[in-house]
C-alpha cells in the first residue's frame, strides 16, 4: 500500500469560493473533498493519507508556491502525489501541473488530472497528465480513470493513452549517425523530390496555437481605439444577466461620454476572480480614465464608444475564437482600428 | 583554373619543444614560438597548454578556436589578417587536422562555456576531438578590452599559420579537392542546384564576425567564393552562448559547405555560399531576408540550406529567410536549435517559419553532468556555475561549446517523445 | 481580432498563457483580478501607472511583431519589451 497525497484547491475542499482564492497552503489529514470519492476508488490498495491546498490565485501567482507545496506533500509522507481534477479551470489547471512537474523532477511519482484543453497543461513537465472532464460535473468519470491510472503509476509502470493520458510531447536529445549539415542535405533533395515541407522536418511546426500578427497601426494618434474586457464588466444589477462562467454570448455597453468608469455603476460578475478590487473602482479592469486622459492629450486618435464585455471564465478556446471573429466583425464594421483586451 | 585542394596532415599527438616541427603525424610546439606569435603591446603574458582527447582536462572560458593551416612560404592564409586581400586564390591549402588553437581566459561579454577533453560533454563539442594548444593570457596592465581581444585574435591567428607551416614539407596523408560553385550557365547533367545561406552574428564588439578583416554588420547578403573561407576569410570574434557559437575553426570546415561538396555531381550542384549579417531590429531582418532570396534566386539556386548564429533573435533572421525563400518558390532547410526547457516540453523556437522542413542541432537547456576533472585550464572557476573548475558539475548544453553547433557541426538533435512512452534519456546526455 | 486584421494589446497578468494561445501582443498587468488597477498603490500613483500601462499597449499597437511578444512598463522607460525568450543580451546559459 502507498501513501498518496491529493492536492486540490479551496472550493473543492470546501474552503470557500473566489472569496478566498488568496488562501495561502494548508495541509488536511486524510482525504478532503473528491479526495474521498478516490480514497474509495483506490480501495484496499493504497491510500489518501493528507491534502494539501492551496487557494487559485495564490497558488497562481505566488513566488516559491510550488516549491512550498511539494515541501508539505513531502512531510506528509507522500509516495504518490495526485493533482486535481482541474477539469477546465486555468489558475488551478496551472498549480496542479506545476506541483506534478516539481514532484516529478524531484523523483515522487506524480500525476495531474485536467481537461486535455486546459491552459496549464503545458506546465506539466514530464508528469503525466491524465484526461479529465470539462468541469465537475464530470468528476466521478474523471476519479475513475485517474484511479486505475495512479494504481500503476505506484507499479511503477507507464502510462499511456490507453490510461487516458494527455498533454505535449517531450523533445528528447540524443546523438545520432550524420552531422546535421548532411542531414539537412538530406531534407533538400528530399524537397526538391516533392516531399511535403511539413512531412520531412525534424521539428514539427504545428501543434503551437500560432496567431498571424496583424500589422501595426500606423498612426496611433489618429486611430480609433476599442476597449474590450473578457473580465465581465456589466452596469451594476447585470441587466442582460452575463454568465459568470462558460460564457455563450457577449454583450456591448456604451461609454459615449464617460470619461470614467464610476464605482458603483459597474459590477464584475466573473466568477473566476476576486472582483473586490476591480468593484472598487472599474478603471482596474477597465482602463477608461487613463483612455480618455490619453485621448485628450492626442496620444490616441478616438476611443470606441462601446465596451464589449465577454467571460473569459472557463470559456472554450473555439467560442473564444468565434466571439473574436464576431467582435473584429463589429469593430470593422465601425471604422475602429485597434483595440485593447484587458484579461484576468 | 585547377581545382582548390586541401593538404591534409593528420596530428594525433601533441607536444612541447624548443622549436615547432611537424614528424609521422607529431606536433611539437615551440614554446617560444608561441609567445613571438601572440606578442602584442596589449598583452602582458601568455601561457600554452595542451589538451588532448580523453584527457580528464576542462578548458573554461574558452574564446575562439583556429584550425591550424597554412599556403606555404609564400602565405595567404586569413586575408585581411595576416595576407592582403588580392593574393592568388585557390591552389593548395596545407592543413594540420586533428589540432586546433584556443584561447581561453576572461573578456567582457564573453558569455563563459567550457570544453571537457572526455565524459559525456566531449560527445558534444567539436573540440573535444581535437588536439587543443589552449593559450591563457594576461592583459597589459593600460590595454583596452578590444585592444586585448583583438591581440588574442591575431596571435591565434598567427600560431595557426605558424604550426601549419611546419607540415609543408612533410608527405600529405591526404589530399582532398574542394569542389567549387556550379556555375549557372553549365549543363546541370538534371540535378538541382543546391546552395547555403550563412547567417554571421553582427551585435557589435566582443558579438562580431568579421569578413575579410571586417565586421560583416551593416553589410547586404553576398556570394562569397567558399575556398576563401576555408583559407580564413571568415574569422569569428563572437562570444555568446557558447553552444551557439560557430568559431573560426567552423567556418574553415564549414559544415554545410562540405556536406555538398561531398554529393557535388552525385544527387546534386553544389551552388554556391552566400554570407548574411544578423542586424538586430526587425526592419534590418526583413532587408536581409528579402535580398538574400533574391540573391539566391539571380544566383540560380533550385535549393537552399540556411544556419544561423546565436539565440532567440537570430531565430527571427532564419524563419524570416525560409519564409521569404519559400514564397519564392525556393525550397530552404533551416537548421535550428531548440529552446524547449530543461524537460524538452517547452515551445521549441522563439520564431519559427510559417511552414518549412527544419533540421534540429539539439535542445539548449537539456541538462548534462559532467564529471570531476583533474586539472582545468582557463580560469580557476567555472563561474556561470560558481564551482572550482575542475568540479563535478551539472550544466545545460548551452553551456558546452559548439555542442548545439548551428552550422551544423554536430550529432546532436531532438526528438519528440510521445506523451504514451515513457521518457527516455537517450545519447550521452 | 488579430487574425482578422486588427491589432489587439491584450492586458494580463497571465503572460504565459497568452503566449501559449499565440496572443502576438501582450502588455503584463499587475494582478490576475486588477489587471490594469494595483489597489496597493496610493491613487494619484495608481492612475498615473495605469496610464503608462496604456501607454505602453498603444506602443504594442504601433509595434510590429512576428510572435507573442511582451511589452513591460519599466521601472523608468516606458518602451521595454521582449520577444519570447530571453533577448540576446540576456545570459541564459
Amino acid at each position: 500500500m502507498m501513501r498518496v497525497v491529493h492536492y486540490i484547491n479551496q472550493f473543492y475542499a470546501g474552503l470557500g469560493g473566489e472569496e478566498a482564492a488568496g488562501l495561502s497552503p494548508r495541509l488536511l489529514d486524510g482525504p478532503a473533498g473528491p479526495g474521498r470519492l478516490l480514497d474509495q476508488l483506490l480501495g484496499d490498495e493504497h491510500e489518501v493519507v493528507a491534502t494539501v491546498v492551496c487557494g487559485d490565485n495564490h497558488a497562481a501567482g505566488t513566488a516559491g508556491v510550488t516549491e512550498e507545496l511539494l515541501g508539505m506533500v513531502r512531510e506528509a509522507g507522500a509516495e504518490l502525489l495526485l493533482t486535481g481534477p482541474a477539469f477546465g479551470s486555468g489558475r488551478y489547471g496551472m498549480a496542479c501541473a506545476r506541483l506534478a512537474a516539481a514532484g516529478t523532477t524531484a523523483g515522487l511519482p506524480s500525476l495531474a488530472a485536467m481537461h486535455p484543453d486546459n491552459p496549464g497543461i503545458g506546465e506539466a513537465g514530464t508528469a503525466p497528465v491524465i484526461a479529465a472532464g470539462a468541469s465537475a460535473r464530470k468528476m466521478r468519470a474523471s476519479l475513475q480513470r485517474v484511479a486505475p491510472a495512479l494504481a500503476k503509476l505506484a507499479a511503477g509502470q507507464a502510462l499511456t493513452e490507453q490510461d487516458g493520458r494527455v498533454g505535449r510531447s517531450a523533445r528528447l536529445g540524443r546523438l545520432v549517425e550524420h552531422t546535421a549539415a548532411q542531414r539537412a542535405v538530406e531534407l533538400v533533395l528530399r524537397r526538391l523530390a516533392g516531399e511535403d515541407a511539413d512531412a520531412v522536418t525534424e521539428i514539427p511546426l504545428g501543434g503551437f496555437d500560432s496567431v498571424e500578427p496583424a500589422a501595426p497601426v500606423e498612426k496611433v494618434g489618429a486611430a480609433s481605439v476599442a476597449l474590450l474586457t473578457e473580465g465581465a464588466l456589466v452596469p451594476a444589477g447585470n441587466p442582460d444577466r452575463l454568465e459568470s462562467a462558460r460564457a455563450t454570448r457577449w454583450l456591448r455597453y456604451s461609454v459615449d461620454g464617460l470619461d470614467t468608469l464610476a464605482d458603483g455603476d459597474w459590477e464584475s460578475v466573473d466568477g473566476g476572480f476576486a472582483t473586490t478590487a476591480a468593484n472598487a473602482d472599474p478603471n482596474r479592469l477597465v482602463p477608461l480614465d487613463a483612455a480618455r486622459a490619453l485621448q485628450r492629450d492626442g496620444a490616441v486618435g478616438g476611443l470606441h464608444d462601446e465596451l464589449l464585455v465577454t467571460v473569459g471564465n472557463g470559456t472554450s478556446v473555439v467560442t473564444a475564437r468565434r466571439f473574436g471573429v464576431e467582435w473584429a466583425a463589429r469593430l470593422r464594421a465601425a471604422g475602429v482600428q485597434a483595440a485593447i483586451l484587458t484579461a484576468t | 583554373m585547377p581545382v582548390p585542394q586541401r593538404i591534409v596532415h593528420e596530428v594525433n599527438a601533441v607536444e612541447f619543444g624548443e622549436a615547432t616541427r611537424y614528424r609521422q603525424r607529431r606536433l611539437v610546439v615551440g614554446s617560444d614560438e608561441v609567445a613571438a606569435a601572440f606578442a602584442d603591446a596589449a598583452l602582458a603574458a601568455v601561457r600554452p597548454h595542451l589538451a588532448s582527447p580523453a584527457e580528464r582536462v576542462r578548458i573554461v572560458k574558452p574564446l575562439d578556436v583556429v584550425e591550424p593551416r597554412s599556403r606555404g612560404p609564400e602565405g595567404g592564409t586569413f586575408p585581411g589578417w595576416l595576407a592582403p586581400i588580392n593574393r592568388s586564390r585557390g591552389g593548395q591549402t596545407h592543413v594540420l587536422r586533428g589540432a586546433a588553437v584556443l584561447a581561453a581566459g576572461y573578456l567582457p561579454r564573453n558569455q563563459e562555456g567550457l570544453v571537457d577533453m572526455s565524459g559525456p560533454a566531449a560527445d558534444l563539442s567539436p573540440f573535444s576531438r581535437t588536439h587543443n594548444i589552449v593559450v591563457e593570457f594576461d592583459p597589459a596592465e593600460d590595454a583596452s578590452w578590444a585592444d586585448v581581444d583583438a591581440a588574442v585574435r591575431r596571435g591565434l591567428l598567427r600560431l595557426a599559420v605558424h604550426l601549419a607551416d611546419a607540415a609543408v614539407d612533410a608527405e600529405p596523408d591526404a589530399v582532398e579537392d574542394l569542389a567549387q560553385p556550379h556555375r549557372a550557365v553549365d549543363p546541370t547533367g538534371g540535378l538541382p542546384r543546391v546552395g547555403a545561406i550563412t547567417n554571421l552574428q553582427t551585435q557589435g564588439a566582443f558579438k562580431d564576425v568579421f569578413v575579410y578583416g571586417r565586421s560583416m554588420a551593416g553589410s547586404l547578403p553576398t556570394l562569397i567564393d567558399p575556398a576563401e573561407v576555408d583559407d580564413g576569410a571568415v574569422v569569428s570574434g563572437q562570444y555568446g552562448h557558447p553552444a551557439l557559437r560557430n568559431p573560426t575553426y567552423v567556418h574553415q570546415n564549414h559544415p554545410v559547405v562540405a556536406a555538398l561538396r561531398a554529393r557535388d555531381g552525385d544527387d546534386l550542384r553544389f551552388a554556391g555560399l552566400v554570407l548574411c549579417p544578423e542586424p538586430v531590429e526587425q526592419a534590418g531582418k526583413e532587408l536581409m531576408s528579402e535580398h538574400a532570396a533574391w540573391l539566391c534566386r539571380a544566383a540560380g539556386f533550385d535549393a537552399v540550406i540556411v544556419t544561423k548564429e546565436g539565440a532567440g533573435n537570430a531565430d527571427n533572421d532564419l524563419a524570416l529567410k525560409v519564409d521569404a525563400l519559400e514564397a519564392a518558390g525556393v525550397p530552404a532547410v533551416p537548421l535550428y536549435p531548440e529552446l524547449s526547457g530543461p524537460d524538452g516540453t517547452g515551445p521549441p523556437l522563439v520564431a519559427g517559419p510559417r511552414r518549412g522542413s527544419l533540421v534540429s542541432t539539439g535542445n539548449y537547456d537539456q541538462r548534462v553532468s559532467l564529471p570531476a576533472v583533474e586539472r582545468a585550464l582557463g580560469g580557476p572557476r567555472l563561474d556561470v556555475a560558481d564551482v572550482e573548475a575542475t568540479a563535478a558539475v551539472e550544466v545545460p548544453v548551452a553551456t558546452i561549446l559548439g555542442a548545439l553547433s548551428p552550422l551544423g557541426a554536430g550529432r546532436f538533435t531532438c526528438r519528440s517523445t510521445p506523451p504514451q512512452e515513457e521518457p527516455v534519456q537517450e545519447g550521452a546526455a | 481580432m488579430e487574425r482578422a486584421g486588427i491589432p489587439t494589446a491584450v492586458i494580463t497578468n497571465l503572460v504565459t498563457i497568452a503566449e501559449q494561445v499565440g496572443a502576438p501582443r501582450i502588455v503584463l498587468g499587475r494582478g490576475i483580478p486588477y489587471p490594469t488597477g494595483d489597489p496597493d498603490l496610493p491613487p494619484h500613483a495608481e492612475r498615473a501607472w495605469r496610464r503608462r500601462l496604456v501607454e505602453q499597449a498603444l506602443v504594442a499597437l504601433a509595434t510590429p511583431v512576428e510572435r507573442p511578444t511582451v511589452f513591460e512598463v519599466g521601472a523608468q522607460d516606458v518602451g521595454a519589451q521582449h520577444v519570447g525568450a530571453q533577448p540576446e543580451e540576456a545570459t541564459r546559459a
